[in-house]
């Protein structure tokens, strides 16, 4: 295999996607808890383990150094997603939508003013990998695999919590809060946990993109990328376990592997008619898989074939 | 207060024995847009061990009901619970989920159910003990369905429903599955509002047995019931309720008979 | 969407009241330390934030008649720029010629946005999260469909450079002044024919049960055509007065769009008065804050906090009081 910096960052790309399309899974897809703000949530983890990794004068070195920036990041996500959820918890989905949407907008507000820490609109450079082969593609090749262990571990995650009790209490309580409480379930507390583990691992994700990238812009805290979440999930299906990950592949994965690697076109289309087309096109699958198609190209959760599988007919 | 050694109390000896789980209401007031719909000075449940709930529409019983649930919250008064061997708890104090915890349930009158979940999923829902439905405890599944498996397989036997791995189709097993997984909760104050409404005669009768079942062992039943001949059959004690209020209470005998109860009631077309 | 709260909706709950009055006793306490800065701010805050009253009203008329929450409204406040930026550059019509032509236009357009997407949707059974996905779509698809079309650079509308009036020792553009009045008086106009106006009384009881609304003749399509066309207007309007205060962008109104969904929710708790009320104090908060501050920017996270407070003490609540 060619080490193709430019397929290797597509990969990456793809595969954090896919995380945080199966993160919001756990959150959208059953719990029914609307977030508008999961780039707010990755921008959190991102810029706190940027700002902790560079700014701080840090006893140790690299390997270490990472992991407990990186850490300090997702626990900081994990917080946030701590306060907005308790912000958020007995609002509807209006108020859910704003709540999220609104710490997203902030995220990306103090990204921008704080520039001493962050270097506002001109970026921070100073990040690096906790190891160095002396090969560029070889370190990001390296980190690409980190990356595809943590999501495959999120995607074994996600499998198993469909096929055990707190699953079946996430989807009741996504489907019928009132009536899960009238069962003596915790429903409020439920979606809280959920949501700041979640939110944490968005943050570890964040995190993770920041070491590949190795500059923080403020740019990358648009709305681009809850789009692109948003709408692998969808288009996949919000409520099935492999949605996220057929979804992600055939929305941002056509994208930026297909058409950015393996298309020949005019060099300006990548950098100018590419992105825009890309940013309408997932807007356009998301009005028509919804309106055509609500629960993606999956369909149904089958609950009725998982309960024969795992209990008999 | 009931002191914490009786806990020790074999509990099938205590069923027999001690007092039932009683809900008590003082100066209990809801009202939506200024207009009263419940307003409850003094009401005890659970001195009988079937109670019926019945008034012409918008009396105020499901509201009553919802309030005692904690879906609704009242503007004043307080909802207790007395249950030998526990605590006494105000339940008005308390978070919805954790009424029920105390053991105080309610069927729905309408549809109501999880969408996408199998009758299976529904039923094991309720027997789920809270460790199992930790976001970490990742095994629990099969362990959960052995250990409940006679329970749940009697209610479906009684019940006569049959294959559960899949979603419940019509209203009619909507509202058994319904039913069922409030038994599951094994009960201390079960509330049903109209649980009849909708059920063919036959299941209608398998409702009333399981009802009795739960009482003769030591639940509290409250039923909200439109076919007044469940109520006379089946009820102990019949509280009627109109423009919120709580009009006359007393033996199935004696309400059917009070002029009040003929004229606002069975004159519109009950009989 | 008929509520059982209805009624109740002008009083704030306990908590709610506690959090506005402690915000209301901060402020004070803020502006008193900061006295040199509150006259500029109230001609600032009502002068260059009044376009943001507009497209609240427009806003909050479709959230609350239609229980919809439309992501895309932002497109429709950029989208009435665009007409009039282009209309004016291209026509040479003065900018007052083209504001009502931007706004129909608009109000056109958020129409066959209704009958092309939303009614469909609706008619299929898609639910309110759905649709709210939807709606952010359309938003995002609409928005960079712009960029596509006319590119990223920022353009100016084609309007003799404004002569400065002194207001309280304030200068201020003319063409402001004239923009907070015309906003006002399309903001009170839009408030009227809602309240008083024989079609705004069958706007309200459209909303309050469709089908008691259908025997007593009035045609529910024809109303929510005629809803959508009243936000799309005043959305198209709102975003001509913020092109010609600054410039054009695709970007116009997903910028603004946070705080008009803010100003909805809160507001929307004392009606549609709560939500001018709290759009023309938002204005004057956003310019008193970007004043002491220093920084626009900061005003807004502090806005977005203080508003989300106000949220969370409301709680549940919400959702009965805010769409009636």
């Amino acid at each position: 295999m060619v080490l193709d910096t430019f397929l290797i960052s597509g990969l990456f790309h793809v595969v954090m996607l896919i995380g945080l399309a199966l993160l919001l899974h756990l959150q959208l897809g059953l719990s029914r808890i609307a977030n508008f703000g999961v780039v707010g949530f990755w921008g959190v983890g991102l810029y706190a383990f940027g700002v902790l990794y560079v700014r701080v004068d840090w006893p140790f070195g690299d390997p270490i150094q990472f992991v407990v920036c990186a850490a300090l990041a997702t626990v900081a996500a994990g917080l946030c997603g701590l306060l907005v959820g308790w912000l958020i918890a007995d609002l509807d989905v209006d108020g859910v939508m704003v709540g999220t949407l609104g710490f997203a907008t902030a995220v990306a507000l103090l990204a921008t003013t704080e520039q001493d820490l962050t270097g506002g609109a001109l970026g921070m450079g100073g990040l690096r990998f906790p190891y160095d082969t002396g090969d560029v593609a070889v370190n990001e090749l390296i980190w690409l695999l980190v990356l595809v262990a943590l999501v495959a571990g999120i995607l074994a995650y996600v499998w198993l919590v469909h096929r055990n009790p707190y699953g079946r209490l996430l989807i009741a309580i996504g489907s019928n809060e009132p009536l899960a409480k009238s069962l003596g379930k915790p429903a409020t507390r439920t979606k809280l946990g959920l949501f700041t583990v979640t939110s944490a691992l968005m943050g570890l994700l964040g995190a993770m993109y920041g070491v590949m990238v190795r500059f923080l812009e403020v740019s990358s805290l648009g709305i681009e990328l809850t789009l692109a979440a948003v709408v692998g999930l969808v288009v996949g299906g919000s409520v099935r376990v492999l949605g996220a990950v057929v979804g992600v592949l055939l929305t941002v994965g056509v994208f930026d592997i297909v058409i950015q690697s393996y298309i020949p076109l005019p060099a300006d289309w990548y950098t100018q008619t590419i992105p825009l087309l890309r940013e309408v096109m997932f807007g356009l699958a998301l009005i028509l898989v919804l309106v055509f198609r609500p629960l993606g190209l999956l369909g149904h959760m089958r609950r009725d074939r998982l309960m024969k599988r795992i209990h008999g007919a | 207060m009931v002191p914490e050694s009786t806990t020790t109390v074999r509990p099938e000896l205590a069923a027999r024995t001690a007092p039932r789980p009683r809900l008590t209401l003082a100066n209990v007031v809801k009202s939506f847009a200024g207009r009263t719909v419940v307003d409850v000075e003094d009401l005890s449940l659970g001195n009988h061990p079937i109670e019926g709930l019945i008034g012409p529409n918008g009396a105020g019983k499901t509201t009553l009901m919802r309030l005692i649930m904690g879906s609704l919250k009242a503007d004043s008064g307080q909802i207790r619970l007395e249950r030998a061997g526990h605590r006494d708890v105000v339940l008005s104090r308390l978070h919805a989920h954790k009424i029920a915890q105390c053991g105080v349930v309610k069927t729905n009158q309408v549809i109501t159910d999880f969408d996408g979940l199998t009758i299976l999923d529904s039923l094991l829902l309720s027997v789920t003990p809270e460790r199992r439905e930790f976001p970490l405890h990742l095994m629990g599944e099969r362990a959960t369905y052995e250990e409940h498996r006679a329970e749940i397989e009697r209610q479906l036997d009684h019940f006569g429903l049959e294959n559960t791995r899949r979603l419940a189709l019509s209203a009619g097993e909507k509202k058994l599955v319904d039913i069922i997984r409030c038994l599951l909760l094994k009960p201390a104050v079960l509330l049903l509002d109209e649980p009849t409404a909708g059920l063919p005669g036959e299941v209608t009768q398998k409702v009333m047995d399981a009802v009795d079942d739960l009482a003769g062992n030591g639940t509290t039943v409250v039923i909200i019931e439109h076919d007044l001949d469940v109520i006379w059959n089946l009820c102990t004690q019949v509280t009627f309720m109109a423009e919120g209020r709580v009009m006359l209470r007393g033996e199935p005998s004696e309400i059917r008979e009070h002029s009040t109860v003929v004229e606002s009631y069975l004159g519109q077309g009950h009989v | 969407m008929p509520s059982p709260g209805g009624l109740a909706s002008r009083n704030l709950g306990g908590p709610g009241r506690l959090a506005a009055a402690a915000v209301a006793v901060l402020a004070l306490i803020w502006m008193t330390g900061n006295l040199s800065s509150v006259v500029p701010s109230l001609v600032i805050g009502l002068t260059e934030h009044a376009p943001l009253v507009l497209a609240a009203t427009g806003f909050a008329l479709l959230y609350r008649l239609t229980g919809l929450i439309n992501v895309a409204y932002a497109e429709t406040v950029t989208l009435g720029a665009y007409f009039a930026m282009h209309l004016n550059t291209t026509y040479g019509l003065g900018f007052f010629a083209v504001l009502v032509p931007a706004g129909v236009l608009a109000g056109l357009l958020s129409v066959a946005t209704y009958l092309l997407i939303f009614r469909p949707a609706k008619l299929r059974g898609v639910g309110v999260l759905e649709l709210i996905i939807i709606s952010f779509g359309l938003s995002i698809a609409l928005r960079y469909g712009l960029q596509f079309v006319f590119g990223t650079p920022v353009r100016f509308f084609d309007v003799p450079p404004p002569d400065s009036v002194n207001i309280l020792g304030v200068g201020v553009a003319s063409f402001r002044l004239v923009a907070l009045i015309s906003v006002l008086v399309l903001a009170v106009g839009l408030y009227l024919f809602i309240q008083r106006s024989r079609y705004g009384l069958m706007v309200r009881a459209l909303a309050g049960d469709e089908a008691l609304a259908q025997v007593s003749g009035i045609r529910p399509f024809a109303v929510t055509v005629l809803i959508w066309f009243i936000a799309g207007l005043a959305g198209g309007m709102a975003g001509a007065f913020y092109g010609v205060g600054s410039s054009v962008s695709p970007m116009l109104g997903s910028r603004v769009f946070i705080l008009i969904l803010l100003v909805v929710l809160v507001g929307g708790i004392w009606g549609l008065n709560g939500v001018m009320v709290v759009g023309i104090g938002t204005g004057i908060v956003l310019a008193f804050m970007t004043l002491t501050l220093g920084q626009v920017l900061y005003a807004h996270v502090v806005l977005i906090i203080g508003f989300l407070v106000v949220l969370k003490a409301r709680g549940r609540r919400l959702t009965e009081s805010t769409k009636v």
